[in-house]
């Protein structure tokens, strides 16, 4: 019966359940889903890293490959970020070509580590010129259920510190690398930044970690990035209704407490992996 | 603040510049130029027809490209598209769509600025029902001096340590659209929209003073 509402009459549905002071899934206007993280469980990438917030899932997998660096930027590696959302994770999308949805994803985790200068791009230089790494960093949403972006920056960041690579040699005459298969070196994750969604509801009614359904029934989504510093890295709102300063800085000071949590969370992650 | 003190550039712009256009608007901003025209409300494909609400387009086109070819690209049109979404009365025109061209003939930066601000005046233009009008500022925070610089240049934006692209609706002035790209204090935000917020009315002025010129019959 519940169910029948929903479909039939979304915006009754909705304002039902604001009405009792609650969410869909019960939650408080400003509490957050739980997130899990499980590092290193793609066997065949460098880093894995899948996460889930709540329904949402995502699984990041890197794989380091060496090549030339771009002529304009000689002595920095360089970090591709590509996102999946395939026709599994939400009856959204269909299979077939990239979605502008994703392309947009893709950028927003780029922006992120750039801004964030979450990896100094000079430590993945091997020759400069000649030789450095280049990281794939594929990212396929699992189930689209709200807060897709956050839960990818989550499982990359995740990714990220955990990853290794090969110790290569390279000898400039010959222009010859070798690749060691035994010994890795780990690449330092400098920054580690997490992104939390906020999404206003008609009547300027602030709640965070919107549900995919509380997304489309949003007037406005806002979403914000902190760094290990407490600074913004990314703060992005496309459009939708106008915000105030008040629900503004609201929304920083939530999204400041619960990045600090889901970090811990992942560096809890990474040390459990450490100890096998 | 005086137009001076915002130091914003010279603003210049002509409205009905596109002949086949419901409405455009070409607008410069210092040296970033943009040509923007806006379609509608016209026929819209099957698959992306909205049975209570008009879609909105937009279309970008850019010199730059790797700009075009790249997600940037992608993430400029959803800034466009939801922007003027936002603004346009949508369900006035049910199971049409409204596209808005863009055309970026010069960019010498706060592009996504003059986009947004030209797609603006192109929207006044062709007389769709809007619920507020918008102007988007640009600033940016240098990395030695920390000063807040509004409307910068390629130039400038080389030294910024944070860039951000902030909107405001005519109404309240509140924040419809916001895009940032740098690490920055929550302060440094909160006193760069404080600046831009004040700023803004000497664009939504500039708007009047362009609509006024056309206007023959009043």
């Amino acid at each position: 019966m519940e169910q029948n509402s929903k479909e039939i009459l979304p915006a009754r549905y909705l304002n039902d359940h604001i009405k009792a002071d609650t969410r869909e899934d019960g939650r408080d206007f400003l509490s957050f889903r739980p997130v899990s993280v499980n590092v290193g469980s793609i066997k065949n990438a460098d880093s894995s890293a899948v996460c889930r917030i709540g329904n949402t899932g995502a699984v990041c997998g890197i794989k380091a490959e060496l090549g030339p660096p771009h002529a304009d930027a000689p002595d920095v590696g360089i970090i591709l970020p590509i996102v999946e959302l395939s026709g599994l994770c939400s009856q959204r999308f269909r299979p077939g070509l990239p979605k502008e949805e994703a392309m947009c994803i893709a950028k927003i985790v780029e922006d992120i580590l750039i801004s964030s200068k979450a990896i100094d791009l000079t430590d993945l230089c091997i020759h400069k010129g000649k030789l450095v790494w280049i990281l794939n960093c594929q990212i396929m949403c699992t189930n689209a259920d709200g807060a897709v972006v956050d839960c990818c920056i989550a499982a990359l960041m995740a990714a990220l510190k955990n990853l290794t690579v090969q110790k290569v040699e390279y000898t400039p005459e010959s222009n010859e690398f070798k690749t060691d298969p035994v010994e890795r070196v780990s690449i330092p994750l400098k920054q580690m930044s997490i992104r939390t969604s906020f999404a206003l509801l008609k009547d300027d009614l602030l709640i965070a970690d919107p549900t995919s359904f509380e997304e489309d029934m949003a007037t406005s989504i806002l979403s914000l990035a902190y760094n290990e510093k407490n600074e913004i890295v990314y703060l992005h709102k496309p459009g939708g209704d106008p915000i105030s300063d008040t629900l503004l800085k609201k929304a920083m000071s939530k999204a400041k407490s619960h990045t600090e949590q889901v970090r811990t969370l992942i560096s809890t992650a990474q040390s459990t992996v450490e100890k096998k | 603040m005086s137009p001076d003190e915002c130091s914003f550039r010279p603003m210049a712009c002509e409205l009905n510049y596109l002949s086949n256009s419901d409405g455009s608007a070409f607008l410069k901003q210092g040296e970033t130029v943009i040509l923007a025209g806006v379609n509608g409300p016209v026929q819209v494909k099957q698959t992306k027809s909205i049975y209570n609400k008009a879609t909105v387009q937009a279309v970008y086109e850019t010199k730059n490209e790797k700009r075009l070819a790249g997600d940037e690209g992608q993430l400029i049109r959803l800034c466009i598209t939801k922007t003027c979404e936002s603004a346009l009365l949508t369900s006035l025109h049910p199971s049409t769509m409204i596209q808005i061209s863009i055309e970026e003939l010069e960019d010498n930066g706060s592009s996504l600025a003059c986009i947004l601000n030209s797609s603006c005046l192109a929207l006044i233009n062709s007389g769709l029902a809007m619920k507020y009008t918008f102007a988007a500022v640009c600033c940016m925070i240098d990395e030695e001096s920390n000063n807040i610089i509004l409307d910068p240049n390629t130039l400038q934006l080389k030294k910024a340590k944070a860039v951000f692209t902030l909107v405001f609706d005519s109404v309240k002035k509140e924040l419809i659209t916001c895009q940032s790209s740098g690490s920055f204090k929550e302060e440094e935000l909160l006193t760069s929209i404080k600046k831009c917020r004040e700023a803004v009315h000497h664009i939504f002025e500039f708007y009047r003073d362009i609509v006024k010129q056309y206007a023959t019959a009043i």
